[in-house]
């Protein structure tokens, strides 16, 4: 194997990766199905980089490795191959680096005996950004360091597929959000197909696309935008974070509109295009897109409902409301406000129109 | 503080307690008319020798039946397991006595044995096969522990990583498995050295460390025994010694 083969990242002109551009980003084609020790059937895209969203318990993991061939699973890609030919590389919970291997050895792993052995190591160890610890074994690596030389082992095998198990598990919460931007840049400069699994859906938000499995099965699949925007039931809406998962009944459908009756109330909302006039309907609203104040006079723009303020509690840098009577809202607001809002007030609840996501009840 | 006491009297208590046979023998030891008795080094020899073929045996078939019991489940598992613990739970003499009847000229695998020209009583052959008979299920025991100790992601990665399974074990599995393997070889080491029960009944020639210990008691009487002893110890004891350090040495965190 060339250097050339084995590093096709390092070859002089390749261009970065265009992040603007996802009609070229990598792709590969998933399908399995596995019965043990979870039956999984999954069936989606990977697009650059792509999250599959689920939570724990769904067999996410399972799926990672009968992909990897440590499963008994029928799919492709890579159908019936024994793990050891499969071009994968695989970066499971904790990164599994041998801890009598220095980091350098641990990259070299995987390549085949020679003189050019170390360079390349330590090639791939620079392209992570991890040169000057090659010496170091992993206990003496931070989760974020660790990771990196996962990465770099991963790559020596040149993969036409990378698996990463929970990528932000095993990182210092407070440098996780540092490192994982990095490894997504990374990942794309890379321009190798790339799942992630998490249960995590800010991982979700980093990603050129994003796959959402409940039930043991893919039920949605689109770009982080869309997915988060308009997820399709009220699973995957709870999955995306969305803390307000109504029931409602559609009052009028037109023009790419509804108006839904909700407790007493009347939203307005896009309607979907399944969505018929006296309809059961599921109502998803972030907490994030509620406001309180006065109503504004910008007709069906902005759903105004009364609400009384039954709940305030600090929530991280922001105060988490509870909102009852008649609609019971969950509200993340600003920790400042100029009128901040009393326990037991009377007040209206704001909630942007295009904010409204109407889901299958 | 009145909790800690008895613990730490507790500990030193036992320390002294598996000192004092040794420090007896220090005391009893003929210091100035140290000397072996005829046949003493012979005896050394025949242990050392030996025992290093039965640690090659033991090694070559325990080993991957340690791997086997550690990594796989497959029916019968808890048969062999048992196997393995009837084997070390059997009296020495008694497992002689088995071996002996299974053996022996007199038995039907004996007879057929001694037609080929192989005899397993009171030979090199019977000998090694005492020791091993003493030191396979504690060497079993031990490197199974040693296996599981080896977490499997790391044998599952190694694998994604374009490895064979041979190529796994020999460069993650032993490795990971090293300060307990040599444990499992320095516990066979001292086991197959020690043993007598079996070596009695069907290897009273060549005469290993343990049975001329026992001739020199009964021919010469007990000061034919220590120097003898001291040998034994000076004979037995580094290479396990050895073992426990460079495998901790060898291996960093």
């Amino acid at each position: 194997m060339s250097a050339a083969t084995v590093l096709p990242f390092l070859r002089p002109g390749t261009p970065p990766w265009p992040e603007d551009a996802p009609t070229s980003m990598p792709t590969m084609a998933i399908d399995y199905r596995l019965f043990r020790p979870v039956p999984v059937e999954a069936r989606f895209a990977v697009r650059g980089l792509t999250v599959l969203l689920g939570l724990s318990g769904e067999g996410k993991t399972s799926l990672l490795e009968a992909i990897a061939g440590l499963l008994p699973a029928d799919g492709t890609p890579f159908r019936g191959q024994p793990p050891q030919r499969r071009p994968i590389g695989y970066l499971p919970q904790g990164f599994a680096l041998f801890p009598h291997l220095r980091a350098w050895e641990n990259v070299a792993y995987p390549l085949p005996r020679g003189r050019e052995r170390r360079d390349h190591a330590s090639a791939l160890l620079a392209r992570v950004g991890m040169a000057e610890f090659a010496e170091r074994f992993p206990s003496a690596l931070s989760g974020g360091q660790q990771q990196r030389v996962a990465l770099a082992r991963a790559l020596a095998r040149g993969p036409e597929l990378l698996l990463l198990d929970e990528p932000t598990s095993a990182l210092d919460p407070a440098t996780r959000d540092e490192v994982l931007v990095e490894l997504a840049a990374d990942l794309r400069r890379l321009r190798i197909p790339t799942l992630a699994v998490t249960h995590d859906p800010h991982v979700a938000g980093m990603a050129d696309w994003v796959a959402v499995m409940a039930g043991h099965r893919i039920v949605q699949e689109g770009s982080p935008a869309e997915v988060f925007a308009r997820p399709t039931s009220r699973a995957v809406a709870r999955l995306v974070g969305v803390r307000n998962l109504l029931e409602g009944t559609a009052r009028t459908v037109a023009g790419g509109w509804a108006t839904v009756e909700v407790a007493g109330s009347t939203l307005r909302a896009p309607a979907p295009a399944w969505l018929a006039t006296g309809a059961k309907v599921g109502v998803a609203i972030r907490s994030e897109d509620i406001a309180l104040g006065h109503p504004v006079d910008r007709a069906g723009e902005v759903n105004a409902v009364p609400i009384t303020i039954a709940e305030m509690r600090p929530d991280g840098l922001a105060v988490r409301v509870r909102g009852a009577e008649p609609m019971a809202l969950d509200i993340l607001l600003p920790r400042w406000a100029p009128a901040p809002p009393r326990l037991g007030q009377q007040t209206i609840a704001l909630i942007r129109a295009a904010a409204v996501h109407l889901v299958r009840p | 503080m009145s909790a800690r006491l008895p613990l730490r009297l507790l500990g030193p208590l036992a320390l002294v307690l598996l000192a004092a046979p040794f420090a007896t023998l220090i005391a009893v030891t003929d210091w100035h008319g140290f000397a072996l008795s005829a046949g003493d080094w012979a005896a050394v020899g025949t242990s050392l020798g030996y025992t290093s073929v039965a640690m090659v045996a033991v090694i070559a078939m325990g080993t991957p039946l340690a791997w086997w019991l550690a990594r796989h489940e497959f029916r019968g598992k808890a048969a062999a397991e048992a196997l393995v613990l009837v084997a070390l739970l059997t009296p020495p003499l008694a497992l002689g006595i088995l071996l002996a009847s299974f053996t022996g000229p007199y038995s039907a695998v004996g007879g057929g044995l001694n037609r080929l020209g192989i005899s397993l009583t009171n030979t090199a052959g019977a000998f090694v096969l005492a020791q091993v008979y003493g030191a396979m299920p504690y060497y079993v025991l031990a490197a199974r522990g040693a296996f599981e100790g080896v977490p499997g992601d790391l044998e599952r990665i190694a694998l994604t990583l374009g490895k064979e399974p041979w190529q796994v074990f020999l460069t993650v599995t032993l490795p990971m498995a090293r300060i307990g393997l040599a444990a499992a070889l320095a516990l066979a080491w001292v086991r197959a050295l020690g043993e007598f029960g079996t070596a009695l009944i069907i290897a009273y020639y060549p005469q290993g460390i343990p049975v001329k210990l026992w001739v020199n008691l009964q021919d010469q009487g007990l000061g034919a025994v220590y120097p003898l002893l001291w040998v034994f110890f000076a004979a037995a004891l580094p290479l396990p010694l050895w073992l426990g350090m460079s495998a901790r040495r060898v291996m960093r965190p």
